[in-house]
């Protein structure tokens, strides 16, 4: 078996533009963790072993670098470490299948109005809020990492034009930061 | 009265004061021998030729609204004869043949132009599909020609040829395709229905449809009922309703479709360009404005006006294909009521009443149709027997299996 | 145009797929005659009022969804997921 090196989408790229970073994240694995019916007990014994338990809907919780996200019903991603052994559930390794885009900064929510048809304001999304929705046209899951911080998950196959669409948002909110409308 | 150049000069000298009304405006009478149900193009086409090829002239077109209130007066005029499946063609080939003499027929100036229609391909494949629909238009004795790339950037300079994802291929251009003044198509056959004794009868919703014993018998209507002894349900999107008054269930979902027009411009697009990939469709009105379409806004509704995502969509397309239009303002944007069936293909035919018929089914193509719809239908309640060009519009045909889909999406009513 | 999805919340019509009428759930049993099968796939009430019909929470959870809204006014009074529904 050849060494094979793992490469991530954008070769960790990363860019500063009006006080907003946009970087590329290692995440670690990934994998989808589906409950089949009747499952629920017995995944979160599983999952006590890290000290986690499936999450509620639009939400994600984190203990020791290890985060579970909610994906849909009765469905999560278990993020940043091996998988324990879990009864009850299909497991699916999902590393490969993502590019995991990291914006901070405190116009970052502006930067993701521009895209995102969902309120990423503190108010309506505080930090812990994981939501399927879309980056412009692309599907994503954005989580709500910290006051001024997100990290959205996009197919790897969209890496790059969700890249685009991010970094030509930036250039239009740093384009009008201190103009008054 | 007949209309003329030199009657226009004439009254333009003496102040405008000879014109008179179109059309009359009669009270409702007891009984026809005929009525339509709807005011819009294919049923004011239908009472035209009932009584200009069959002599019946005892009719009455009864309208809820006023004539030219509904999808008649709400397209985008697109007039051409471009389809592939035996069934279609013959009937598509028809209506432009009768489009090409309609304004020394009505007596009446439809602004028919034959600008050329070009449907643009971006792949191999399509250019293979579109090579086999141009075969079956020349067939059918249209016209069609093949355009390569350059051959489009000929007649189309200002499009994006480049564009990642869909270059251009080439096109297919119809030349006969082309526009035509949608509402003055609908005055026009009203105009010529009245002038042979046809009673327009406006502001008279149909409430109930009367029968006894399976056959029709009239109809009720908010100005009072209405006896008939053959009675055609010619109502675009309302269909499902009209039907429902019959205890028909009809093969229909109705659907919003939106379209946009610009301010007005100097001339810049000559043609009726497609752009199928992005769903997206333009052509230049003659008052100037840029008049634009493109898909459905995909769920059912009885709205005449639409959601925010598809005018994104459309526009997104637009400047995708024609970059050069980000210029113009959109001044207006509208809605209508297509009855969209499971096929994409229309229905011409008799019902389970006897005396009661049914022309529905139009989807966001029969502004093109209204003349071959017209005659087929008047064809059909005059004889009882299907006009040869329209016999595979059946009622029944999703029953048994003979389905018209020409674009091949199956039965979902919102896929065509 | 927005939905309240019951899993995701309030969210934009663009993130959902229309599929068609809540007839699409009463798929006729095996050996049924055609007429049951004809009714299924392509007659359609059709209704100009408040209707339920199938909707896939395409750009967010996944799920399909019956809504109850009105054709005309395009008011919804209604999302539940098909998928507890069949419980
Ligand atoms: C935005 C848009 C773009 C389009 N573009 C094109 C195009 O480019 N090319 C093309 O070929 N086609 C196009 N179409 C489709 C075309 O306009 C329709 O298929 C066609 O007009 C429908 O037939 P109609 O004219 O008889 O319908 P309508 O004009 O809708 O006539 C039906 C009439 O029935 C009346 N009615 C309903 N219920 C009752 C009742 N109970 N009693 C009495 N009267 C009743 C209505 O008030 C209405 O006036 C487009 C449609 C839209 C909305
Ligand atoms: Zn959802």
């Amino acid at each position: 078996m050849p060494d094979l090196i793992a490469k991530s989408a954008l070769e960790g790229r990363s860019l500063a533009l009006g006080g907003v970073t946009l970087a590329e994240v290692d995440p670690g694995p990934i994998t989808s963790i589906a409950l089949y019916p009747g499952g629920t007990k017995t995944a979160a014994k599983g999952l006590r072993t890290l000290g986690l338990a499936m999450p509620g809907p639009n939400s994600f919780i984190e203990k020791k670098g290890a985060r579970i996200v909610w994906t849909g019903r009765e469905q999560a991603f278990l993020i940043g470490v091996a998988p324990p052994a879990i009864e009850g559930a299909a497991l699916t390794d999902q590393s490969d299948g993502w590019a995991v885009l990291a914006l901070s900064g405190v116009a970052a929510v502006e930067v993701l109005a521009r895209l995102v048809p969902v309120d990423l304001r503190l108010a309506a999304c505080p930090v812990g809020t994981a939501l399927r929705t879309q980056v412009n046209h692309m599907n994503a899951v954005i989580l709500r990492t910290g006051d001024y911080g997100f990290e959205i998950l996009v197919f790897r196959s969209m890496a790059r034009t969700a890249w685009h669409e991010i970094e030509n948002a930036m250039h239009m909110v740093q384009a009008r930061a201190g103009t008054k409308i | 009265m007949r209309y003329s150049g030199l009657k226009v000069i004439t009254e333009g000298l003496f102040g405008n004061r000879g014109w008179t009304p179109a059309w009359r405006d009669p009270a409702p009478k007891a009984e026809y021998d005929v009525v339509i149900i709807g005011g819009g193009g294919h049923g004011l086409a239908t009472a035209y030729y009932l009584a200009k090829n069959h002599g019946i002239t005892n009719v009455a077109v009864l309208e809820k609204g006023y004539l030219g209130s509904g999808n008649i007066g709400r397209n985008t005029t697109i007039v051409r004869a471009n389809y592939f499946l035996p069934g279609n063609s013959e009937f598509y080939s028809h209506s432009l043949k009768l489009w090409e003499g309609l304004e020394a027929e009505l007596n009446y100036n439809v602004m028919h132009s034959q600008r050329g229609l070009i449907n643009l391909f971006h792949s191999d494949g399509q250019r293979d599909a579109f090579v086999r629909r141009g075969n079956a238009m020349i067939n059918q004795g249209d016209d069609a020609i093949l355009l390569d790339r350059e051959g489009v950037r000929e007649h189309l300079p200002y499009l994006d040829f480049d564009n990642t994802r869909f270059p251009i291929y080439g096109g297919l251009l119809h030349p006969r395709g082309g526009t035509a003044r949608h509402d003055a198509v609908a005055w026009g056959y009203a105009r010529g229905a009245d002038r042979r004794g046809v009673d327009l009868i406006q502001n008279c919703e149909v409430t109930g449809i009367d029968i006894e014993g399976g056959v029709v018998r009239g109809v009720q209507t908010t100005r009072g009922a209405i006896r008939a002894r053959r009675v055609g349900i010619v109502v675009a999107g309302r269909s499902s309703q009209v039907a429902a008054m019959a205890g028909m269930r009809l093969p229909i979902e109705s659907h919003v479709l939106q379209a946009f027009v610009t301010e007005g411009l100097k001339p810049v697009i000559n043609h009726v360009v497609s752009f199928g990939m992005g769903h997206f469709y333009i052509s230049q009105s003659d008052k100037g404005g840029l008049v634009f379409g493109g898909d459905l806004d995909f769920y059912a509704s009885y709205a005449a006006r639409g959601n925010l995502p598809m005018v994104e969509h459309v526009m997104e397309a637009g400047m995708t294909l024609m970059p050069m239009i980000g210029r113009a303002k959109v001044l207006r944007s509208w809605g209508g009521i297509m009855d969209m069936t499971p096929d994409g293909s229309p229905i011409i035919d008799r019902t389970h009443v006897e005396g009661l018929f049914i022309d529905c089914g139009w989807n966001y193509g029969g502004f093109k149709a209204v003349p071959a719809s017209g005659w087929c239908m008047a064809h059909l309640m005059a004889t009882g027997e299907p006009h040869e060009v329209a016999r595979k519009f059946r009622l029944d045909r999703f029953a048994t299996g003979h389905l018209l889909d020409e674009e091949g999406t199956g039965s979902q009513h919102n896929l065509h | 145009m927005r939905l309240t999805c019951p899993l995701c919340g309030e969210r934009d019509r663009r993130e959902f797929y229309y599929y068609g009428a809540e007839d699409y759930l009463h798929r006729p049993s095996e050996g049924a005659p055609l007429s049951e099968w004809d009714s299924y796939l392509h007659l359609r009430d059709n209704v100009a009022g408040v209707v339920r019909d199938l909707w896939y929470h395409e750009a967010g959870c996944a799920q399909w969804l019956v809504v109850t809204r009105n054709t005309v006014t395009h008011e919804i009074s209604g999302v539940e997921l098909v998928a507890e529904r069949a419980k």
